[in-house]
């Protein structure tokens, strides 16, 4: 039986903060504990789960262990036999998981299925770190010989930002600013205890030394331990459980939308291509637009918050004007008149976005959505967007390569 | 009191003084950093800029010493923190010197918890006492959010109220109101079972010793290690005030054996002389202080197969299995395992009420030993023990008296999903 909408049923997620690999834990205990919590905070049956999708990243490099949907099935006695499957597509690994599992969802195969979005970083110091990050890109080309790869990307992206339209980077310092602002309200947020200003984000010095280029240690998302996990649910099996908790399926939030693309691997590639249009990055532009399609909105003024895939200062400075809060090279506009704030028009990242919350790469799509379904239920706690009713997120994987657009609505 | 805008911090040479003085600089505060002596404080200063991982903090701090700069510190101060050395005369003269200078209303708070608080104002006016409280900081205070607070017996009730909501909103931090009694909750409990595994080198030697209680019994460090981190004055210094000031079931375990004495006399304090239970070698490994002899021996690699096993479950996330494995261990090295576990479960039971108040059951001082020590919380330990009931017949046959609050089943807030953290596969 085909299903036409895919409902969200809560998740968990685990403390951003803490050090996993110093706790001397397998990346198995993580998975754990993002199940064991989903199931406290969701109170629905493990035996209703028909099926476990993984995202994780490189699992293999950073700590020895690939095929970690098998270690799914250790959670519950009732899992003997459980399908799983891993997924991949770097950052947007955890969007992978998602996808897959909406698909199976949509084409009546499965009814539940427990998403978890799980990277253990901490393992390795942060050259070898980074080393690993650099196949998400096209290694040989693009990473061979460079301690930090990303940042040299996405620093590029301010670069052609700034050729193209101009740009100060004190608005990189302002996103900086919100972000970990924005995470201080949230308790399992990485930076929540950091000390951030804005004249911090802007000096350079010992404590806040330049990476490559415009890109300083505080434009930056940092890598850490965590995961993620929330169930995706079929309209019959939502119905079911709203019932039997005395609630309306209207209070459930259900995927309103969805955009998935991908762009040539090569980031210089990805400028080539974008010379002659407006938007920087086309491809990530398209994914937001299919999911507005696809979710019957018209444009971003019809959300009420956005958790964005802010890496670096310069990719969540992409994502505004990509949104569409601005015309294209205007996403100072939105920094300059409070727009993207906590309180403001349309806020970004309440969660701390990855800047704030941190980035375990292979869950952070998860924790976006996570984050999103917390909004739409109203249940984000201190970081709550007040009567938030339709969230989105985006999710991308390398030099914006893999982009994934999320819609998040139905608080009726 | 309205509000704090400027603090001045007494001792901010010291790590309490200058890292909480830190807290408050990065908040936005205004923060005098004041010691004996300008480079002194600038010590401090500097201990406060890493802490925050950023220069620009310095732009709150005025460094300073007592000679030149206390009367103007302390006659701007809506607060003045009291972190002077743990010395009762030396507290009295500051607390005397203080009172010249400060506005009436100013809070002035110590950071001490080992010595009574009221002996520490004698002498001082009515309004001094009104506005005088302790709040107790745990080391590093950017990652131990706890700070106990208790005021004395003439403390206005609405000061420390006030201070409550101030230390949570402005500095993060989780307050647990204690009763005035000497070491308050956290170091009671933790330095007598300090003292009590002290004794345990007697009989398994250091390297032994921290290996069965090691992280994996729901500690972010093994315990003596802790203590190298702590200082064995300090330690020691802590164990004779509860030896002095406190008198229950368990004064027996504060005995101090001869060897931690030799160990003073030779300087051998912990990390801070690069020497303790511990001594790292220039080739990076360990060696480990012999209460025989009195000298270092190599390390013997200890491997207890019911350790490895628990350890091995923990690492997976298995905190249940991990403790299953413990308790169905048998031997002497099983024994004493148990034994410890068993002495935090009942004593922290047994001062719910004593040390902190009775309404606000085990939750108290579960804050206190997660957020001050980064030991998993007695209710959790109680929870991987199998339960209250299980726990009670535990206490029975290891020969501990069962509190009537593990009785009542006391609820808290921590549960294993959110306390892994505290369990560590070491």
């Amino acid at each position: 039986m085909k299903n036409d909408a895919v409902y969200i049923i809560g998740g968990y997620q685990t403390d951003f903060a803490r050090n996993w690999a110093r706790e001397n834990k397998h990346i198995a205990a993580m998975m754990r504990e993002a199940y064991q919590g989903s199931v406290e905070a969701t109170k629905l049956d493990a035996g209703d789960i028909k099926a476990a999708f993984i995202g994780n990243f490189a699992g293999e490099l950073y700590c020895t262990q690939g095929h970690l949907g098998a270690f799914f099935v250790d959670f519950d006695r009732r899992f003997a036999g459980l399908p799983t499957m891993r997924f991949e597509a770097a950052c947007a690994s955890g969007a992978m998981a998602l996808l897959s599992a909406m698909a199976h969802i949509e084409a009546g195969i499965y009814d539940l299925i427990c998403v978890i979005g799980v990277e253990l970083m901490k393992s390795v110091d942060s050259a070898k770190g980074g080393d690993f990050l650099g196949t998400a890109a096209w290694y040989e080309k693009e990473c061979v010989g460079i301690e930090f790869p990303f940042p040299k990307l996405f620093g590029k992206l301010g670069d052609e930002y700034d050729k193209r339209y101009r740009l100060d980077n004190k608005y990189l310092a302002r996103i900086a600013e919100i972000n970990y602002s924005n995470a201080k309200n949230n308790p399992n947020a990485q930076t929540r205890d950091w000390y951030m200003s804005f004249d911090h984000a802007c000096t350079t010095g010992k404590y806040n030394s330049v990476i490559i280029g415009r890109i300083k240690v505080t434009d930056c998302s940092q890598i850490t331990d965590g995961a993620a996990c929330l169930y995706l649910a079929s309209q019959s099996y939502a119905a079911k459980y709203a019932a039997s908790r005395g609630l309306k399926i209207d209070g459930i939030p259900k995927i309103e939308g969805w955009g998935h693309t991908t762009a040539p691997m090569e980031f210089a590639r990805k400028i080539a291509d974008s010379a002659k249009g407006q938007y920087v990055l086309p491809m990530t532009r398209k994914a937001i637009t299919d999911a507005y399609h696809r979710a019957g909105i018209k444009d971003c003024w019809e959300l009420d918050a956005i958790e964005t895939h802010d890496c670096f200062t310069t990719s969540e400075y992409m994502a505004i004007d990509h949104f569409g809060l601005t015309k294209p090279g205007e996403s100072w506009k939105a920094i300059e008149d409070g727009i993207i704030e906590k309180d403001g028009k349309l806020p970004i990242n309440p969660s701390g976005g990855l800047i704030g919350c941190g980035h375990p790469v292979g869950a952070t799509g998860v924790r976006q959505l996570l984050d999103a379904y917390k909004q739409v239920a109203g249940t984000a706690g201190e970081y709550q967007v007040p009567n938030a009713k339709r969230v989105a997120t985006l999710n991308i994987g390398g030099s914006a390569t893999t982009n994934v657009c999320f819609i998040v609505g139905g608080n009726g | 009191m309205n509000s704090i805008k400027t603090v001045a911090i007494l001792g901010a040479s010291g790590t309490v003084g200058s890292l909480s003085g830190g807290l408050m600089a990065q908040n936005g505060l205004k923060v005098y950093f004041l010691s004996r002596t300008q480079q002194g404080s600038e010590r401090g200063l500097q201990k406060a800029i890493s802490q925050a991982r950023s220069e620009l903090i310095a732009h709150n701090i005025v460094c300073g010493d007592y000679e030149h700069l206390l009367k103007e510190a302390v006659a701007e101060a809506d607060w003045v923190v009291e972190a002077v050395a743990e010395d009762v005369g030396i507290k009295q003269q500051m607390h005397e010197r203080v009172e010249v200078y400060k506005k009436p209303q100013t809070i002035v708070s110590s950071t001490t918890s080992s010595l009574p608080l009221s002996e520490l104002v004698k002498g001082r006016s009515a309004e001094f006492k009104k506005n005088f409280l302790s709040t107790h900081f745990y080391n590093p205070p950017g990652r131990m959010p706890a700070c106990e607070i208790t005021g004395i017996e003439e403390t206005d009730p609405a000061i420390v109220d006030f201070m409550k909501v101030f230390l949570v909103n402005q500095l993060r931090r989780a307050i647990i109101p204690v009763k005035n009694i000497p070491a308050f909750a956290g170091n009671r409990i933790g330095f007598v079972l300090f003292g009590r595994i002290t004794s345990l080198v007697l009989e398994f030697g250091v390297e032994m010793t921290d290996y069965l209680i090691g992280p994996y019994t729901g500690r972010l460090m093994a315990p003596l290690a802790t203590i190298d981190l702590v200082g064995l004055d300090i330690h020691k210094a802590i164990i004779d005030s509860l030896n002095k000031h406190t008198k229950d079931a368990m004064h027996s375990w504060l005995a101090v054996p001869g060897y931690i004495n030799t160990m003073l006399q030779r300087k051998l304090l912990g990390y801070k002389t690069k020497g303790g239970f511990y001594k790292k070698l220039e080739s990076g490994k360990y060696v480990f202080f012999d209460p025989a002899t009195c000298d270092y021996i190599p390390a013997i690699e200890p491997h207890v197969a019911f350790v490895e096993k628990a350890k091995h479950f923990t690492r997976m996330g298995m905190y249940r299995e991990a403790f299953e494995t413990i308790l169905s261990a048998q031997g002497r090295e099983a024994e004493v395992v148990k034994n410890i576990l068993c002495a935090y479960v009942a004593y922290s039971y047994s001062l719910v009420g004593e040390v902190t108040d009775s309404r606000v059951g085990i939750e108290g001082i579960d804050d206190v030993m997660s957020y001050g020590f980064h030991w998993a919380a007695p209710s959790i330990i109680v929870e991987v023990l199998g339960g209250p009931d299980a726990t009670a017949r535990l206490l029975s046959q290891n020969g501990f008296e069962i509190p009537d609050a593990l009785k009542a089943g006391l609820k808290s807030h921590f549960n294993i999903i959110n306390s892994g953290k505290y369990f560590v596969a070491k």
